[in-house]
């Protein structure tokens, strides 16, 4: 047997990377050559973009940071999404922000919602922010009707000094279908 | 044990791609060398999503009576698809920890017929383990033919979005990330870098990857200024404004020229026929229809390049137009308008259909990503939904060998499952939704829709996607292979060899 060359050194990197890559990614690509027979071209598929600034932290709204709300009220901030849902039954106690947000579009399932709250002090100015995360897992069982109102509640974040006197909400996530 | 799979499969995507690129690089240049027996220029794909079997034949008795015929029912070849899903984490079909889902939601389906792979309900692009595959929009584009995907939802819903990204969960939409909609820790095993495609919102991805030339839809709502300086600086005619969220109009779509052309004409999904014909000087009724917007993508990708480009040596195109109201309007089970979403459909069938007469070298395919709300047609007078009433009992004194186990021995209403008829008393009540009645075009005169007499009665099973298999109809080069019954990932087969972008 002659001793190993750096080319097949190389051949068997290659065939390491087809066992191993392969395993979970030429899988799918047999899932197509199952039933079509053929083989793909992998590189076709676009998986990175240039420029596209990767985002951190989560969602939030331009329009909470412009919000002056008077004491005792709770207004609605400015979203993507404001003419695809209503905000009803808001009330604040001022330890915490409740409410519903009714879809008012296409409504078989509320996918993804998210909900900020900004809580102001009686100048109007902004405190601190809190959310409300709805996300719908898919485990295959549809035990409930589809629900057009999605309840919250969202708490006045800890660590505040001033009372919190007033609210606004907003909507960055919506996804329903 | 899911977990380390789903671990393993995230961190060697990469790899893979490399090395199945290594594999397979040659496959298209090899192919073009073939002769053309069987290949198509181009083919047009369009779906009705959520259009069962009876969705057809409904829409064919109200529009052109029980003998008449829908446009996409003339196709020569005709036949059915199976649609399951499977679980997160599973393996394709034969594989060992192959673990189905009898029932797809439209992400799953979608990346069967774009990609050729089973993936988990939710999944865009992905395989059940989380692996990017490489969609059929994505290897026409490469191969160089001209590329368009239509739709009447937003075209960052889970049918167009299926073509042009790769997502663990269809809810990472945009315009923003976050992380409930993006990850999916169960098929990672941990977050993944927010810098990686699939948690990158879907916005994000159709306004930077280029995968269609032609996008007509929905969605304004879903992209941001910074998507139309993207898409602007891909050579994208943007019709409207994005920064603006100024909705395009039918206006605009009629006046659009150029190889790429990007026009959305609702921040949403787009307006039901039924209520554009019902107002039609509303704003919304300035929206172009499916079929406007299916006959403008045609013409935009079929033109030949302007003088002095550079050739297209002759490469078709390859178009996907999706009829996405029927399944949103059959959740809600609201048959006029589900019958007005088919009939559109049908009528952009039509148009594909056309030029594919013209062209003589298209394929052109009519089918579905599943069934949606056990859709069905009752005989005249009869009752629904027997488990609220009065199930059928299934024992027999008078020949005991039909009885069964267990024995229902009366038809008496089941109080643990029922509280009875809900449904109102009239058939013109619109809380009388099953059964919903129509006129058909042989009805006596006087007879009208939601009358006791009309010769079309509807009915739902529920208010989600069945299990169904689903239509099938084809002509054109390679249709011969969609005749009798074919799963959903096989579509991407005989896509993939007639526009030999698939060895």
């Amino acid at each position: 047997m002659k001793p190993r060359t750096p080319r097949a050194i190389a051949l068997v990197a290659i065939a390491a990377v087809l066992i191993v890559g392969g395993g979970a990614y030429a899988l799918a690509a047999s899932g197509a050559s199952g039933s079509s027979g053929g083989s793909i071209s992998a590189g076709a598929a676009r998986t990175t973009f240039p420029g596209l600034v990767a985002p951190s932290g989560q969602p939030e709204l331009e329009s909470i940071g412009k919000a002056h709300p008077r004491p005792g009220e709770v207004v609605q901030a400015a979203g993507p999404f404001d003419d695809r849902f209503l905000l009803e039954n808001l009330a604040f106690d001022g330890a915490a922000v409740s409410g519903a947000v009714r879809v008012t579009s296409d409504v078989s399932a509320v996918l993804d919602l998210e909900v900020v709250a900004g809580f102001y002090d009686d100048t109007g100015a902004l405190l601190g922010t809190g959310r409300f995360v709805h996300h719908l897992v898919d485990d295959g069982s549809h035990s409930v009707a589809p629900e057009e109102l999605v309840t919250f509640t969202i708490a006045v974040p800890s660590g505040i000094a001033v009372p919190a006197v007033s609210v606004a909400l907003g909507v960055p996530v919506l996804v329903n279908e | 044990m899911r977990r380390r799979i789903s671990v393993l499969a995230s961190t060697t995507v990469v790899a893979a791609l490399l090395a199945t690129a290594v594999v397979t690089a040659g496959t298209v240049s090899s192919a073009s060398a073939d002769d053309d027996k069987g290949r198509a220029k181009n083919v047009i794909y369009l779906l009705g999503d959520g259009m069962g079997r009876t969705h057809v034949t409904a829409a064919r008795e109200r529009y052109y009576g029980a003998s008449g015929k829908l446009t996409m029912e003339t196709l020569p070849a005709q036949g059915y698809v199976s649609t399951y899903a499977v679980e997160k984490g599973s393996g394709q079909p034969g594989e060992a920890d192959f673990r189905p889902n009898a029932v797809t939601d439209s992400a799953s389906a979608a990346t069967a017929w774009s990609s050729g792979v089973k993936t988990y309900n939710a999944a865009l692009g992905v395989d059940a383990k989380g692996a990017v595959v490489p969609t059929m929009m994505e290897l026409a584009k490469k191969s160089g033919y001209r590329t368009g995907n239509v739709s009447t939802a937003e075209v960052t819903d889970a049918t167009p979005a299926g073509q042009m990204s790769h997502a663990l969960a269809r809810g990472c939409q945009g315009p923003v990330y976050s992380d409930a909609a993006c990850q999916d820790i169960t098929v990672t095993g941990a977050a993944l870098p927010t810098s990686d495609v699939r948690v990158t919102p879907i916005a994000d991805q159709i306004a930077r990857n280029g995968t269609a030339d032609v996008i007509l839809g929905g969605g304004l709502g879903r992209f941001d200024a910074a998507d139309e300086t993207a898409l602007k600086g891909h050579g994208y005619s943007v019709l409207g404004s994005i920064a603006t969220q100024t909705t395009a109009t039918k206006t605009d779509l009629a006046a659009a020229a150029g190889q790429k052309v990007f026009g959305l004409f609702n921040k949403g999904n787009l307006t039901i026929e039924k209520s554009k014909s019902e107002r039609p000087t509303s704003a919304e009724a300035q929206e172009p229809s499916l079929p406007e917007m299916t006959s403008k993508a045609i013409e935009l990708l079929s033109q030949k390049k302007a003088e002095g480009e550079k050739s297209d040596k002759g490469k078709g195109f390859y178009l996907q137009v999706e009829g996405a109201l029927i399944d949103k309007r059959s959740h809600a089970n609201d048959a006029a308008q589900t019958l007005a979403e088919v009939k559109a459909f049908d009528d952009a069938v039509a148009i594909a259909q056309d030029f594919a007469k013209r062209d003589g070298n298209t394929l052109v395919i009519v089918t579905a990503d599943h069934e949606c709300a056990g859709f069905n047609i009752i005989e005249k007078g009869t009752f629904t939904n027997a488990e609220a009433a009065t199930p059928p009992a299934n024992t027999d004194s008078g020949n005991t060998a039909n009885n069964s186990t267990p024995s229902r021995p009366s038809n008496a209403r089941d109080a643990a499952r029922s509280t009875g008829i809900i449904n109102g008393a009239g058939a013109a009540d619109p809380k009388n939704f099953g059964p919903a009645t129509f006129r058909t075009p042989t009805d006596p005169a006087g007879v009208v829709d939601g009358s006791p007499e009309a010769g079309l009665w509807l009915s739902y099973l529920s208010g989600n996607h069945t299990g169904a298999d689903v239509p099938v109809y084809a002509a054109g080069p390679g249709a011969d292979q969609l005749q009798g019954t074919v799963d959903n990932i096989a579509l991407f087969g005989i896509v993939g060899r007639a526009l030999r972008v698939i060895g």
